[in-house]
């Protein structure tokens, strides 16, 4: 991991004499600070704000750089992201700033009143004078600083590398950083302002391009894909290929380098527990539960239906009872014996006994036998004529005539049913006979039979859902509104919808004809014949079917193609396997560096790295070839999006195809860089000149803003 | 507040002995102070860079100029050379087998891959 923060507080602050400057590399994604002088930054963090609030206090506080994600969890960090000062490298929130260099100056140990130390700062190529009086005024009046220095990150980084002797006095520093690439060419060891270039392409690009991808690719993922768990995908798996379209062809055959070259992030995956099965012991003690649970059932059943008995029967003796008493009361007593009883008359409790009786015979499961009882017995008033009848005795007649219907035609419906299972076990038994004569040819015959009137009912069901349009079996296909609905139904939407239009035109000479008004029939019915059960031909292939699952042991009967209309088609779930947890990279390894080479991928209309060294050639002033071939044989890679395996390569080739045949060309990468930037500024910062290229407060004051316009700084002491 | 939050020193102190003006005075809480920061944009304008004669370099005039070359086109979906383009859905795409994939993926996503090359439809 080439990125890490540092953020212990160093103690040692107050040993450093105030003429020892402050070191600070501003950079878009890291931020670092540290003595002049020396050879590490002491504190580095990532250069990003973020205003969590508290989840208990609701407080809003202040968490700078990135920390352990765990300790995050007790702040509500969903309304705001984390911030950055910068856009393309300009400083333009210098509130985020100012809480970034709390942090850092409090984390470098700073107590005193003031930050009384000279200050280094890096800025980007051709700052703004805006940003630059910004980031001046908040250090001298926030912060007291007494003296302030800005300079570029990519210019000393140059500087120390040619220090160590990997680059020359003139050269060009190519920079692909955090959210743009600078080219500046260095003559006579000064870096030529007017020579440089900028396509704002950076590494933030190429993460949240690769975060894209891979968010499109397996978006069931997209939580596990976060900017940071990205950052390190990118560092660690992505290269620069020497050819691009040669490396994707590679991938696009899928050959077994491709397959080398694919790299796998599995994700956390617990495999689902297998299922056993119960053993002999569960299966019987289940079985035990059960009949128990049974057993007591029926003991409960048993139980309410004896004490129905009893009561019936105690009700039954009660009545008998009062009969008999009845029977012992004068003619004259009887009305008021029967109000202390609570019956009418007689004729009630005769019928309340009969009742009773019913129910007890039913309770103690003897069968009703009044069926078998003649129908003359039954229905006594059928047959006498109606002019012989009272008027409640033609209402019990009408009574008789429906009850007498109705048995009767259940008792046909009866003997139907045991004429066709007769049917069914002659046609069995002629089935068995045949199949006996013949096996062979006899479950050849049934099987082309079960085919064809299978196939024979499924169109026709078809036809009844779809009306032709097969797109039953589309289940990602939008369900419009011809599809929802089977044939006849459309027809009758389609004839309730003419209708309605059609009344409003012309002359009306609706019902004119008889016939108009068969339209209103054929609207009403909703649903033709669908609940008429099945028809003929499917009862004969239930039966086909059911006789082939007796003798053919390998028939499996069809599956219902065409699903019911009400349950939608469930998604078939498949058990998820340890692949469906994996996170692979292939053609993105090297399609999202590659943007640093094309950014007009990103939709950026700007020359990528490559061409740019040949812009910035261009740009010089002086068109002096010796020049050119001494700035392209002295060409430095520094910045953190340089560290992508193959990047000198390729920029090698690319810029030897913008110069002439022959050309020296030679390009080196800086040799830390991330840090050089910080190194090669604290070590011009210990330089005793340096001091003369501060300004003051003062300075500042006096001089306007016109100078700071200018305001630019030797390299060269 | 928690005690392993504390101890981790995660939030950053309100108050700052070396500074001349905290935070809090500079700005204070509960009044709306809008935005006090200016964009990118318009910083750069503000800067006026047309005053100035155009050998000076400045934040505007070093920025690179388009690519001579020509674009290198490649497929939206798999980043292999795209020979074709899809006028339906705007996607450039590889093969027939990528064909079917662009004609069958949502415009949601249509739209997404189309963002990352910034050739979505914005609505404004």
């Amino acid at each position: 991991m080439p990125f890490t923060s540092k953020i212990e507080r160093q103690t040692d602050y107050s040993d450093f004499p105030s003429s020892i400057p402050i070191v600070i590399d501003n950079g878009a994604s890291y931020f670092r600070i540290g003595w002049a002088g020396e050879s590490e930054p002491r504190v580095v963090f990532r250069n990003i704000v973020q205003r969590p609030r508290h989840k208990t206090t609701g407080e809003t506080v202040t968490i700078v750089g990135d920390h352990d994600p765990a300790l995050l969890k007790y702040f509500d960090c969903t309304r705001s992201g984390p911030r950055s000062a910068f856009d393309s490298d300009v400083v333009y929130q210098f509130e985020i700033m100012e809480y970034i260099l709390d942090f850092a100056f409090d984390r470098l140990g700073a107590n005193g009143s003031e930050i009384d130390h000279p200050i280094l700062i890096t800025e980007c190529v051709c700052n703004p004078v805006q940003s630059r009086s910004k980031m001046a005024e908040l250090l001298f009046e926030t912060y007291g600083v007494p003296s302030v220095a800005f300079g570029v990150d990519a210019a000393f980084s140059y500087k120390y590398n040619q220090q160590l002797g990997v680059c020359d006095k003139d050269g060009l520093a190519i920079c692909p950083g955090f959210s743009t690439i600078h080219v500046i060419p260095f003559v006579d060891g000064e870096p030529v302002y007017k020579g440089s270039c900028r396509t704002n392409v950076g590494g933030y690009h190429i993460t949240d391009y690769l975060k894209q991808l891979l968010s499109l690719k397996f978006p069931q993922h997209m939580a596990k894909l976060t900017w940071e768990k990205v950052e390190d995908l990118k560092m660690e798996h992505c290269y620069i290929a020497p050819d691009y379209f040669s490396e994707a062809q590679v991938f696009q055959k899928g050959t077994k380098e491709a397959e080398d070259k694919t790299r796998c992030w599995q994700l956390p995956w617990v495999p689902p527990p297998t299922e056993e099965p119960p053993s002999e012991e569960e299966i019987a003690r289940k079985a035990a539960i059960k009949e128990r649970q049974g057993q007591r059932l029926r003991e409960m059943a048993e139980a309410k239906r004896s004490s129905r008995i009893n009561e019936l029967e105690n009700q039954l003796h009660g009545l008998d009872f009062l009969l008999q008493q009845l029977e012992q009361v004068e003619e004259n007593d009887i009305p008021s014996f029967l109000a202390t009883t609570g019956y009418v008359s007689k004729q009630e409790i005769e019928a309340s006994i009969s009742k009773a009786t019913q129910s007890l015979r039913k309770a103690k499961g003897e069968q009703a036998e009044i069926e078998e009882s003649s129908t003359g017995e039954k229905y006594p008033l059928i047959h006498i004529p109606d002019h012989m009848l009272s008027l409640e005795q033609l209402k019990e007649k009408k009574r008789q005539i429906f009850l007498k219907t109705t048995t009767e035609g259940r008792l046909r419906a009866k003997q139907k049913r045991a004429e066709e299972g007769l049917e069914r076990e002659r046609k069995n038994q002629q089935d068995e006979e045949r199949r006996l004569e013949n096996p062979e040819l006899y479950l050849e015959q049934m099987r082309a039979k079960y085919k064809e009137l299978s196939e024979k009912v499924e169109q026709r069901k078809r036809l009844k859902t779809n009306g032709g349009h097969t797109n039953g079996n589309n289940p990602c296909g939008g369900v419009g509104r011809g599809e929802r609905l089977n044939a006849a139904q459309r027809e009758r939407m389609r004839l309730l919808t003419t209708a309605a239009f059609d009344r409003g035109k012309g002359e009306d000479t609706f019902g004119a004809k008889d016939e108009d008004w068969q339209l209103y029939k054929l609207m009403s019915k909703d649903n033709d014949d669908d609940e008429d059960g099945l028809d003929a031909d499917e009862v004969e292939l239930t039966r086909i079917s059911s006789r082939l699952q007796e003798v053919d042991p390998t028939f499996v009967p069809k599956q219902e193609v065409v699903p019911s209309q009400s349950a939608p088609e469930l998604p078939r779930i498949r058990p998820l396997t340890k692949e469906d947890f994996q996170i692979l990279l292939g053609v993105e390894r090297f399609r999202c560096p590659e943007i640093l080479f094309s950014p007009n991928w990103l939709g950026i209309d700007q020359v990528g790295l490559d061409e740019m060294a040949g812009v910035s050639i261009r740009r010089l002033p002086s068109k002096d070839p010796d020049l050119e071939e001494k700035l392209t044989s002295s060409i430095l890679l520094t910045g953190g999006s340089c560290l992508f395996p193959g990047i000198s390569e390729r920029l090698e080739a690319g810029i030897r195809m913008i110069r002439p045949c022959g050309a020296l060309i030679k390009v080196v990468r800086a040799l830390d860089p991330i840090l050089d930037a910080w190194r090669g500024a604290a070590l011009y910062a210990a330089d005793l000149q340096f001091l003369g290229q501060t300004f003051s407060k003062m300075d500042y004051y006096e001089k306007g803003e016109d100078w700071l316009r200018r305001y630019q700084f030797l390299y060269t002491l | 507040m928690e005690a392993e939050v504390i101890e981790a020193e995660l939030v950053l102190p309100t108050y700052m002995s070396f500074k001349k003006i905290q935070m809090y005075d500079k700005y204070p809480k509960g009044q709306s102070r809008g935005r006090h920061w200016k964009h990118l944009k318009q910083i750069l304008q503000a800067e006026n860079y047309q005053n100035y004669s155009p050998d000076e370099p400045n934040y505007v005039n070093i920025e690179s100029p388009p690519s001579m070359h020509p674009c290198k086109r490649i497929c939206d979906i798999t980043g292999f050379e795209a020979p074709y383009y899809d006028p339906r859905t705007n996607l450039r795409y590889a093969n027939a087998e990528v064909f079917k994939l662009v004609r069958s993926l949502p415009n949601e996503y249509v739209q997404r891959y189309l963002a990352l090359r910034n050739a979505a439809v914005v609505l404004k």
